[in-house]
């Protein structure tokens, strides 16, 4: 069988070598999975699966689409983390690689339709005369937060996605532009008036 | 100075303002109290935003294994298979000729074909495991009798049923009704042709089941071998020597087979409790796997999550979409294997796990040894010992008073040796077999029930009577009062308790007082049941 000569070397996980990881340094742990240790990169899955599920549970909008998402984003990581060069925090890295998994899993969703694409009226925002505050600012209790949960994932992809990303994934402007391949005033555009449908749709509610 | 707009307000809010015209922005707020109050409003706004995000749906609470079948699960699931089994196999009296027995005939210790992996399975187990007697046994032997029979309850009660169980639920309630929308075939070789579709829900048993046509509704299937090259839409429940799929199922699979062969596609999960089980490399399965198997192989693909439990090997060199989870002897993961979640697995040594360089997992690997030597420093395990065995000694002296006759007479019977040891293993092995056989009617359930409790009670007082029987052996005393006895129990208790934690042959003499104490107990009950004659 070929499985014995698959098995020249075997990685032979010690005893307590977990324990210890816990412990280590985010910069000792990703070094270590730059060099593929399967610990380091187990380590890594354990620290931020939670964090990169959730992501991709908003961007998908479907338990069993963000489980693929996040299973896909960890599977490709012992690769990808080769790139990683510290330039920005990790958990930002990483959650940017989980964004763009998502957005491939949205396109593949669409069958070759653009998702983002600018509409004319791009960068037009239509202004709203907000002396009133915001019916979010008032919104405390877990129950009222559940609700905004709800209200962001019934949202339209195009304000749901950019939202997401800058206030979970908490992305930049032009970080998320990158993603979505646009450009960087259509993302602000898209989170403020996503924002505003957010309002517009809790604003019953919350009176 | 004329006040900004709420888009400026809400990128400098976010940070995205450029820093000249963020340091403009923040000199007019100082002036401005309706911007000011827009800015606190937009950050309070963000705030909320962020919170309620960060704070994820109960659904993803566990952070590791996420959609991972939990190990308390396993069980409940196992018992919905054991309760498949039962009502299953209630269902199919209403044949004429029930092929039961047939179909359990790999089961069977005594069958003829002998080649019955379970009693070695259950001896390897006792064996090499050498955990608590008792509670091995139950889980073991007693495993599909106990289910079988509070399978039943289970079903009744607990809301608590996931949907795969409620679905099978639906489906068992609608079979248990005289229903005659079911479709029954049987015969030596029941077979839906190819160009053959049957709408409803077909029970079939016979020696041969093969399904080359469509099944609008659930398969039923009892036989010798049972074989889906077509189609069925719905569930399938087999009870079968050899289970082979190479078409497809949209349903689920609830399997108890010596042998699966899963070549085709299946549309959610599969759950078994089979000998051999393989999902081929062209084997599809659109959810997870739950099964209790000797061995298992897995080339193919499996969408989510894998939980097993082996008494052997599991060897995966497909792909599976969520987590690993595995108890058993040894696992292979070879180059092309592929593990979407974390790989948790309990091997008795860690030199079992062989995971090839080109594996890919993307979760952690958690490879655990299941140490057994390491109790022995606990003191809590001595606590417990001193626990059972004060409470074996209770039990014996208990049960001295209220039966001398039948105590001493069946420490007696542990004398006879080998005879004792036969006639024990063939108690031990008979009685889960003659409980499912008369559990098979309803009414012969509580009979069933009652034959549960006399055997867990035996295989409890085994070690008291082979105890009692070592100790008199060897202390020789000159009376045969109440006391000798109890010293006897004592000394020899010490004795098996001390052996019993030697590595394997420990537990080959766990066996070993089991199979002599039920055999003297059978022997004796054999005897007080005749009438007396007096010499």
């Amino acid at each position: 069988m070929n499985a014995k000569r698959n098995m020249a070397k075997e990685p032979q996980p010690r005893e307590g070598e977990t324990r210890q990881m816990e412990g280590l340094g985010l910069e000792n742990v990703i070094e270590r999975a730059q060099s593929h240790d399967a610990e380091a990169l187990g380590e890594i899955y354990s620290r931020y699966v939670r964090r990169v599920f959730g992501l991709c549970r908003y961007m998908l909008n479907s338990r069993e689409g963000a489980e693929d998402a996040t299973s896909e984003v960890f599977l490709k990581l012992q690769g990808s983390i080769e790139s990683y060069d510290g330039s920005i925090p990790f958990p930002r890295w990483l959650l940017r690689v989980a964004g763009n998994q998502c957005i491939d899993a949205l396109r593949r969703r669409q069958r070759g339709l653009k998702v983002f694409v600018e509409v004319e009226d791009g960068a037009a925002v239509v202004e709203a005369a907000s002396s009133e505050p915001s019916p979010l600012g008032a919104v405390i209790s877990t129950q009222e937060r559940a609700q905004v949960r709800d209200t962001i994932a019934r949202l339209p992809e195009n304000y749901r996605v950019p939202l997401v990303l800058r206030y979970y994934g908490e992305l930049s402007y032009d970080e998320i532009a990158q993603e979505l391949s646009l450009e960087r005033n259509y993302v602000a555009a898209l989170i403020f008036r996503a924002k505003q449908e957010l309002r517009r749709r809790l604003a019953p509610r919350s009176k | 100075m004329e006040c900004y707009s709420e888009q400026s307000c809400a990128l400098a809010v976010d940070g995205e303002l450029a820093p000249d015209e963020a340091q403009r922005l923040r000199d007019h707020l100082a002036t401005c109290r309706r911007c000011r109050d827009l800015v606190d409003a937009l950050r309070a706004e963000n705030r909320v935003l962020s919170e309620s995000l960060h704070e994820l749906p109960e659904e993803t609470a566990s952070p590791v294994g996420f959609s991972h079948l939990g190990r308390s699960w396993v069980w409940g699931d196992l018992a919905l298979m054991a309760a498949v089994l039962a009502l299953g196999s209630i269902s199919s009296i209403w044949f004429d000729e029930v092929s039961i027995p047939a179909a359990l005939e790999w089961f069977n210790p005594f069958s003829s074909s002998g080649r019955t992996n379970l009693i070695f399975s259950l001896f390897d187990h006792f064996a090499l495991g050498g955990t608590a007697m008792l509670t091995d046994y139950a889980a073991v032997v007693g495993f599909l009798s106990l289910l079988l029979l509070f399978g039943g309850a289970l079903l009744l009660g607990r809301g608590r049923l996931r949907q795969p169980g409620l679905r099978l639920l639906i489906v068992l309630l609608a079979l248990s009704l005289p229903s005659l929308a079911l479709e029954r075939r049987k015969g030596d070789f029941v077979t839906v042709a190819a160009n053959e579709t049957v709408d409803d829900t077909l029970m079939a048993a016979g020696n041969t089941v093969r399904i080359e046509g469509v099944v609008n509704g659930d398969l039923l299937a009892f036989g010798r071998t049972v074989e889906v090259r077509g189609t069925v839409k719905g569930d399938m429940v087999s009870l079968a020597k050899r289970t082979m799929v190479s078409g497809t199922v949209e349903g689920r699979i609830y399997t108890f087979s010596e042998s699966l062969d899963l070549d085709g596609l299946l549309g959610h999960s599969l759950y078994g409790f089979a000998q051999n089980l393989r999902v081929n490399d062209r084997g599809r399965v659109g959810e997870g796997i739950l099964a209790a198997a000797g061995d298992v192989t897995i080339e193919g693909d499996v969408k989510r999550s894998v939980d097993l439990l082996t008494s052997g090997n599991a060897d995966v060199s497909g792909s599976i979409g969520r987590d690993l989870t595995m108890t058993g002897v040894r696992l292979t993961l070879t180059n092309t294997a592929r593990v979407g979640g974390s790989l948790n697995a309990r091997l008795r040594q860690l030199k079992e796990a062989h995971i090839a360089d080109g594996a890919t997992i993307a979760g952690k690997r958690d490879i655990q040894v299941q140490v057994r030597k390491s109790q022995l420093t606990r003191p809590k395990f001595y606590f417990h010992q001193a626990v059972w065995f004060a409470a074996a000694m209770l039990v014996g002296w208990l049960g001295l008073l209220l039966f001398p006759g039948f105590f001493r007479a069946t420490t007696q019977a542990v004398g006879s040796g080998w005879l004792s040891l036969g006639l024990g293993v063939a108690v031990l092995a008979a009685v889960p077999v003659a409980m499912i056989v008369i559990g098979i009617t309803l009414v012969g359930i509580p009979i069933s029930l009652m034959l549960f409790a006399v055997y867990l009670t035996a295989i409890y007082l085994a070690k008291v009577w082979v105890g009692a029987f070592l100790g008199r052996t060897l202390l020789k005393p000159s009376g045969a009062t109440r006391g000798d006895w109890m010293l006897g129990l004592l000394v020899g208790l010490l004795i098996l308790t001390v052996v019993g934690f030697i590595p394997y042959l420990g537990g080959l003499v766990r066996l070993g007082v089991v199979c002599l104490g039920l055999g003297a107990f059978a022997a004796q009950l054999y005897r007080a049941s005749r009438p007396v004659i007096t010499a």
